[in-house]
């Protein structure tokens, strides 16, 4: 029996398990889903409204929110839910138009509009500013027609249709805005974020649980029957690390495609991407054969894999980007093969690197890999009773 | 059986026996320590560290006045004002080449250059504009610093087109010159300003939201050992053996049981380390133990569905595994749910953890009353239900002893 035989028959047994289909395929779209649709959003601020009263200059705050670009707007009944949505973070704030609003601005007095929210919160002090902006638009209309009925006569609301005519036709002090750099240190937002990180989680998750396997054919003998037919130990090795490698491999090219074709995710250079998820698999398969060699039995590597896996994850930067963790947690990470992966990819998606740029990040990941893969191998070796 | 063993199952319930035996094996057992206990608290602590630097916001702005005169000086005693003190540092740069190579260094966070002749440009149409400088690592910081150049333009704006409407209606007419105009729209305020208006709330520290939700996540794998352990002693007839001893409904009561007693003690180590460790808040003794214990009966009825579905070991292996993760990122065991879009908001709420998480946000945030805690109770307790009937259902199938 050879390498492929060997692999061939491992892959075909993996693939009949359904759970393991879940976690190969099922699973990380769903993460990917997720994750995606959660690390969004820091361009638009999520403000809850309360329109406690109406009126014509209520009605005008209500659209200028709703069409500001930097805010999405949820309309809330009352202040108490927009309190409960605001501690629950499910709002970064919540503004709240007072009943007396309209008559205030009528009568010449000042008025307040209410805004709630976390104050150490960073989507508050931005959301605050974005909204401060908003409404600092209207006060200039208000403000000019009170200034005007009191400088040139006639009527507060005549003299506000007179200032919302000229305010679009005042050129008004613009501030512009320049980014000094291109390429972040950090990947873009969204599924282009959450793809390429819940690669690296997965691929290794898998493979670690994936150990179980190696203990099961062990425990049944598997290796014992192989080894009564002219296979040698070499064969028999190279077999599973294959059916490791076919496995991360399958899994990535899953990810890499639903995540093109479904959420549009732009991979990078082709080449210097497929590089990279060959090496990252062959992480993988190291810390799944591995994980076969370490574990006694199939329990354990299918209990302790995940967990470790989420961990080495989130210290790696998968689940967040590293770039936000005080520099020890990130030195710590990068002990870590994810953190390296997870760089490298920020490198292709974020500043379009390409080889060359990745490749400090490639070589370091084929180190792992080379480690991971010498050590599982002698520790499979001594397991073989041939 | 010893003799002393005999005397005391005639006096212990069964039901109680096996529990107290299943919790034995359990906590011999590695990988049920290191789920149960090892790993929650690690994660906790990962993420405790991990959040520590972004829970307060702090930013350095290079400025650069190359206007110096009356709105350039106003603009940044503005940035150097008591209200932005906790939020912005001001650096002042020479020049504009200077703060871009310091925001593009990293050194500030953003920067801000109000333009020679920036004062001068008012009196005309053409009004020069302020520019920021960002690097997209920190946009953050760009939009905030972004938003107070407009707030500040915005006073000017309106100033500008107080004097524009004032002598479009005739002021000048009047009598009054542009001079006193400009003079007189300068002393204005705008008349509607931004209050802030308490939540009455705490801020969650990421401690609080996370501590939870792993705690209940390494709490879910309680199914899968369970489960197994079901088919196993099956298999190798222990669970032949105690049916000849006592009723199914002692052995039933007997493994959800101990299965109540080791999520109950994992999730309460979990609360009670990360609080006095990290400073996590579980929202006091009464209303934690509420919605530990309602989760950790959750935890039994999916137990007990798997072990009605599954035929093996195996298959109850998967199962469990599909349940937890499933359930898990549903519910906002990974990801800060509150922050996702409102329909994955709405699914979070299918699950038990979703609502108990839910209720240890609003312990967090919000006062430690039992009130904060009937709502999730209800959520939690309504999905156990359905499990239940669910297993009523399915409990022909079982594999039984």
């Amino acid at each position: 029996m050879n390498v492929l035989t060997i692999a061939a028959n491992s892959l075909r047994r993996y693939l009949r398990d359904r759970t393991a289909m879940f976690f190969v395929i099922v699973l990380p779209v769903l993460v990917v889903v997720i994750v995606g649709s959660t690390v969004t959003g820091f361009d638009r601020f999520h403000v809850g409204l309360v329109v406690e009263g109406d009126g014509a200059r209520t009605d005008e705050l209500v659209a200028a929110l709703s069409a500001s670009p930097a805010l999405s707007v949820t309309r809330l009944s009352t202040a108490k839910l927009a309190g409960d949505a605001v501690r629950r973070s499910e709002q970064s704030a919540a503004v709240i138009i007072p009943a007396d609003y309209d008559d205030r601005i009528a009568a010449g007095e000042t008025t307040e509009v209410g805004l709630m929210g976390e104050r150490t919160s960073n989507a508050f002090i931005a959301t605050q500013v974005a909204v401060q902006s908003v409404v600092a638009r209207q006060a200039a209309v208000v403000q000019a027609a009170r200034f005007a009925a009191a400088e040139a006569g006639g009527s507060f609301t005549e003299q506000l249709d007179r200032a919302h005519r000229l305010a679009g036709a005042t050129a008004s002090v613009g501030v512009t805005s320049a980014a000094v750099n291109r390429g972040g240190s950090m990947l873009p937002e969204g599924f282009s974020y959450s793809a390429p990180t819940m690669l690296v989680l997965f691929v290794f998750i898998n493979a670690l649980a994936g150990g179980a396997a190696i203990i099961e054919s062990r425990r049944l003998g598997m290796y014992e029957r192989i080894a009564a037919t002219p296979a040698s130990r070499r064969a028999i090795i190279g077999g599973e690390t294959l059916t490791y490698l076919a496995l991360a491999l399958l899994q990535s090219v899953i990810i890499v495609v639903l995540a093109a074709t479904l959420f549009g995710v732009d991979w990078g250079s082709p080449v210097a991407a497929t590089l990279l998820i060959a090496v990252w698999a062959l992480v993988g398969t190291g810390a799944g054969v591995l994980s076969g060699t370490v574990f006694r039995t199939p329990e354990q590597a299918s209990s302790v894999g995940p967990p470790i896996g989420i961990v080495a994850g989130m210290l790696g930067g998968c689940m967040w980007p590293l770039e936000i963790v005080p520099s020890a947690m990130r030195t710590i990470g990068h002990v870590l093969p994810h953190a390296w992966a997870v760089d490298a990819w920020t490198i292709l998606l974020s500043r379009n690197g390409g080889i060359t740029d990745i490749a400090p990040q490639l070589g370091i990941l084929a180190g792992y890999a080379a480690v991971l893969l010498t050590v599982a191998t002698l520790r499979l070796r001594r397991h073989l009773v041939v | 059986m010893s003799r002393a063993v005999h005397e005391r199952s005639r006096t212990v319930p069964p039901a109680l026996l096996i529990a107290g035996k299943d919790l034995r094996l359990r906590f011999r057992d590695r990988s049920a320590i290191m789920l149960g206990f090892v790993a929650p608290i690690a994660i906790a602590t990962v993420m405790s560290f991990a959040f520590k630097s972004s829970e307060n916001f702090h930013m350095t702005v290079a400025v650069v006045d190359a206007d110096g005169s009356t709105l350039g000086k106003a603009l940044v005693q503005a940035l150097r004002s008591d209200e932005l003190e906790d939020v912005i540092t001001v650096r002042t740069a020479a020049d504009e080449t200077t703060a871009a190579k310091q925001v593009r260094d990293g050194d500030v966070a953003a920067g801000l250059v109000i333009p020679d002749g920036f004062t001068a440009s008012m009196t005309g149409n053409d009004p020069v504009s302020l520019r920021v400088l960002t690097n997209v690592d920190t946009p953050l910081a760009g939009q905030v610093t972004q938003s107070i150049a407009a707030a500040f333009a915005a006073q000017i704006d309106a100033d500008r087109l107080s004097v524009t409407t004032a002598i479009d209606g005739g002021a000048t007419a009047g009598g009054s010159t542009l001079g006193d105009l400009v003079a007189r729209a300068a002393r204005e305020r705008l008349p509607i300003s931004v209050t802030d208006r308490s939540t009455g709330a705490r801020p969650l520290k990421a401690v609080s939201y996370f501590a939870p939700a792993m705690g209940i996540f390494f709490l879910f794998f309680a199914i899968s050992f369970t489960a197994r352990g079901w088919f196993l002693e099956a298999r190798e007839g222990t669970l032949q053996r105690m049916a000849a001893a006592t009723s199914l409904r002692q052995i039933l009561i007997g493994k959800a049981l101990s299965v109540f007693v080791y999520g109950a003690a994992s999730l309460t180590t979990m609360a009670v380390v990360t609080t006095v460790v990290f400073g996590a808040d579980w929202g006091g003794v009464g209303p934690a133990a509420v919605l530990i214990g309602a989760m950790v009966f959750a935890v039994v009825c999916l137990t007990a569905l798997v072990i009605a579905v599954a035929r093996t070991e195996r298959q109850a292996e998967g199962l469990a595994a599909i349940v937890v993760f499933g359930l898990a990122l549903l519910g906002g065991n990974f990801v800060f749910v509150s922050s996702a879009p409102p329909l994955l908001r709405k699914l979070a709420l299918f699950t038990p953890n979703g609502w108990a998480i839910r209720g240890f946000v609003d312990l967090a945030t919000g006062p430690h009353t039992m009130a904060a805690v009937w709502q999730p109770l209800a959520g939690i307790m309504a999905f156990s239900a359905v499990v239940m009937a669910l297993t009523a259902g399915l409990s022909k199938r079982m594999v039984l002893p």
